[in-house]
């Protein structure tokens, strides 16, 4: 009997990570009109983008069932694993909510359900400590507790191309205040206690990138950091090299997946941070 | 009662000193407007000079015969301080309030207590300004005082006022030794000329005959004035009443400022009317400014109108220094809020996008005042404000709002537009008040500054050579181009500036362009270079034809 990790698709887990560390994945639905597809299992990360880029309709998302979750929780209670649950923000999405109910579903059972507060690559991050802690021995509430600590201690910052996607998808939060300028602007975005927040302002591209790398640079060291990234894969490369030079454990670049670039749209680059805490 | 003072002086005789000094100034103030070195239209020293020393002697002074001349000078210089607009109107109060801390302890004023008073007038001119430039009016004044000093025991105040002007004369005509880019244009300071204009208005008070002042115009410029100070604008001061301070801008063809002036001086006081051919300003107080605005519509296109009510204002002073009367209205009181000066509609809006509190209307020619600035603080009412200037001629009136203000500010010294914008991204409502000047100022130098306009004269600057009505551009406050047309001049300058792959270029175009044409000057600005953005917003601000950042 050991404790096993489970993750939703708004981790943008890249599938070797999940796959080196026995990490499930639920997936969240996306729908184009009345069309769903469950991300990563019916659609792909590219052919969410091409339909996204090129299509007339805007997708949306919904949260996992709780039928999805108990499809990845049963096998594993049935094999005798306890389980930790590393979950997307509950202000942003109610898959927390369907992993709690199904978690009742399943009399006995051991399930810790993590709410993160975060999103993307920054669950991601937080579940590979929470396999570490795993992997030294802890049950599961000792490895809920190391997944907590290290949600407390990760940033995750991102500039979208545009702010449209997380005012269609209502999940722009504070960086409401950004819609009403005048001048075009590429904004860094972060999550605070679980919400989109504005963190800097500027106004081209490239300064946008060159301010991510310097937050990237004041926050380290890290014992985690992970690229978050739809653009050229150069560009990830680059912002993952950057943070290599302050991160303790290898830095991986993670396409952004249908769950979360529903809200972010193309061309959003970011990174999670992840400090000893 | 105007009979000449004795060789020391009261209360009284110092006020109308001032206000023969002033008096002085207005005579001139076209000629020291035309002392304008650079090539735009920026020619408002003499305006922003008189403009000041109005707020002093429309101040609430003592009227008692016991009154001391400290109190006197105090309350001329706290007067000045709150009505100082632009860089020279700022250091001009400075003068003042060196001149009421040199004259603290008296009651009545000698020779060795006035050596010692312009003394301590040149020494807080020069602490009021971060980098002294010699060849300015703090040269003027500095000799002036250096000429009286240390006092030669003389009881005779006339006398160390004359030798005080003689010297000043002396220095202003030494200005184009100092600054090279006088001698260039073939000017004397404008702010010394003030300086000397003052003073020669002082001088012709004591004694029997005016002073004659000759101000060498440049070339093109406007015929000298004599210093003729009449007993009747003295009393025409003294029973100056309140009501409304009128400004506005008339563009048209074929004005006549002298015309505008008679018309408006039949109906106003503080008449101040200056201009040329194509534009003429106006500032006048009126009990109804109604009448004034229409002399102005049915000659051209209004423009700036700026009506102040001054029985507000001078209760708002009041309050300001604690004499009671009623609390100006104010807004529900905000943590933090950022005050830019713009100088267009377009501009205001484009600010209070990005989160400006509110604005304070004023540019390159229309600078605010230090109590412009406190009084939009008041009423925005925030426990901290953040003070943009966006012009390095506002820069000094908003530091001086700064001292001069309750409730703290902190300026961000942002010396035009673009660089005001770059730092109102910074702000960051999670921030602190001190942290977020602290931001504000590091972005300052992230943007280029360009602006295009009209030559108001024909000289060579930076190697360029311009005619008067051509287009010019300025990149980073050098001139990059002349051309015909401001889109030519605009492309020129973009030219020399020569923007990266990658680069963002906003164009606020001003009041006197269609969007149509700010348009088409962007797309041929992007199709001439690969991989830079344009952005186009309507800036509405006067005599630019665009503002322009390039980051």
């Amino acid at each position: 009997m050991a404790v096993r990790i489970v993750v939703d698709s708004a981790s943008d887990i890249p599938a070797e990570v999940a796959g080196e560390l026995d990490i499930s994945v639920v997936p969240c639905t996306v729908f184009f009109g009345s069309e769903a597809f469950k991300d990563g299992v019916e659609i792909t990360k590219d052919e969410f983008f091409q339909r996204l880029t090129t299509g007339n309709v805007m997708p949306t998302t919904t949260q996992p069932s709780v039928g999805d979750f108990l499809d990845v929780y049963r096998p594993l209670v049935e094999a005798g694993h306890d389980i930790v649950s590393v979950h997307v923000s509950g202000k942003l999405s109610g898959t927390v909510n369907s992993a709690r109910l199904a978690a009742a579903e399943l009399t006995g059972a051991t399930v810790e359900i993590v709410d993160t507060e975060l999103a993307s690559v920054g669950v991601t991050l937080v579940a590979k400590v929470a396999a570490d802690a795993v992997a030294a021995g802890a049950d599961a509430a000792g490895t809920a507790e190391a997944a907590r600590n290290a949600a407390a201690n990760t940033e995750v910052f991102f500039v979208p191309d545009t702010l449209e996607y997380l005012k269609r998808g209502g999940r722009i939060g504070s960086a409401q205040a950004l819609l009403g300028s005048l001048l075009s602007m590429k904004p860094i975005l972060t999550l605070v206690e679980g919400e989109v927040h504005p963190r800097e302002k500027v106004r081209t591209k490239a300064k946008a990138v060159q301010r991510l790398r310097d937050i990237g640079a004041a926050g380290a060291p890290y014992r985690e950091a992970a690229v978050i990234h739809r653009v050229p894969e150069e560009e990830a490369r680059e912002m993952a090299e950057h943070l290599a030079a302050f991160t303790a454990n290898p830095v991986f670049t993670a396409a952004v997946g249908a769950s979360v670039g529903a809200h972010t749209g193309p061309g959003v680059i970011g990174f999670a941070g992840l400090r000893e805490g | 009662m105007n009979e000449q003072p004795s060789s020391t002086f009261n209360a009284q005789d110092f006020r109308r000193l001032v206000v023969s000094g002033a008096g002085c100034l207005e005579a001139n103030v076209d000629a020291i407007n035309a002392l304008n070195v650079f090539p735009v239209p920026d020619g408002d020293t003499g305006i922003n000079m008189l403009l000041t020393l109005r707020a002093a002697t429309s101040a609430e002074l003592p009227d008692a015969a016991s009154a001391t001349v400290g109190a006197m000078s105090s309350a001329l210089a706290r007067g000045a301080l709150l009505g100082a607009r632009g860089n020279s109107g700022v250091i001009f109060s400075q003068f003042m309030k060196g001149l009421a801390n040199g004259f603290a302890e008296c009651e009545r004023a000698d020779g060795a207590a006035f050596a010692a008073a312009l003394r301590a007038a040149a020494d807080a001119g020069y602490q009021a300004v971060g980098n002294p430039v010699e060849g300015t009016m703090l040269s003027v004044m500095r000799a002036a005082a250096e000429a009286v000093h240390p006092p030669d025991g003389t009881p005779d105040a006339p006398d160390v006022l004359r030798v005080a002007y003689e010297a000043a004369e002396r220095a202003l005509a030494y200005t184009p030794e100092q600054l090279p880019v006088l001698k260039q244009a073939g000017v004397v300071d404008a702010g010394g000329q003030g300086v000397v204009a003052f003073l020669a208005g002082m001088v012709s008070f004591v004694s029997e005959e005016p002073v004659a002042l000759r101000i060498t115009a440049p070339e093109g410029g406007l015929e000298s004035a004599a210093a003729n100070v009449s007993h009747e604008f003295l009393e025409h001061t003294e029973e100056e009443m309140y009501g409304y301070c009128t400004q506005f801008v008339v563009q048209g063809e074929g004005l006549d400022p002298d015309a505008v002036r008679d018309q408006v001086m039949a109906m106003a006081a503080s008449t101040v009317v200056v201009g040329d051919d194509r534009i003429v300003r106006v500032h006048a107080h009126a009990e109804d400014p109604g009448p004034l605005l229409s002399i102005g519509a049915a000659l051209g296109a209004l423009d700036q109108i700026n009506i102040q009510n001054m029985d507000l204002q001078h209760e708002e002073f009041m309050s300001l220094h604690g004499y009671g009367g009623d609390a100006p209205e104010q807004a529900e009181a905000a943590a933090l809020a950022v005050i830019p000066v713009a100088p267009g509609d377009g501009i205001a809006r484009v600010f209070r996008s990005l989160g400006a509190a509110a604005t304070v209307s004023g540019g390159q020619t229309m600078n605010p005042s230090a109590a412009d600035i406190i009084a939009a603080v008041q009423k925005t009412n925030a426990a901290f404000t953040i003070v943009l200037p966006n012009n390095k001629n506002i820069v000094l009136a908003a530091e001086q709002a700064a001292e001069l203000s309750e409730s703290p500010i902190a300026v961000v010294s942002s010396r035009n537009v673009p660089q005001g914008m770059a730092a109102m991204l910074a702000f960051n409502p999670d921030l602190t008040g001190e942290e977020n000047a602290e931001a504000m100022r590091g972005m300052l130098d992230s943007v280029r500054s360009g602006e295009v306009t009209t030559a108001v004269r024909s000289t060579t600057i930076d190697g360029v050579d311009v005619q008067e009505g051509q287009a010019i551009a300025i990149l980073d406050g050098a001139l990059a181009a002349a051309a015909a047309t401001p889109n030519d001049a605009l492309a020129a300058m973009l030219e020399s500036a020569g923007p990266e792959e990658g680069a963002l270029v906003t164009l606020y175009y001003g009041a006197g362009l269609s969007e149509e044409a700010a348009q088409e000057a962007a797309d041929a600005i992007a199709e001439r270079f690969d991989g830079i953005e344009m952005e186009v917003h309507e800036g509405g601000q006067p005599h630019y034809h665009y503002l322009v950042s390039i980051e």
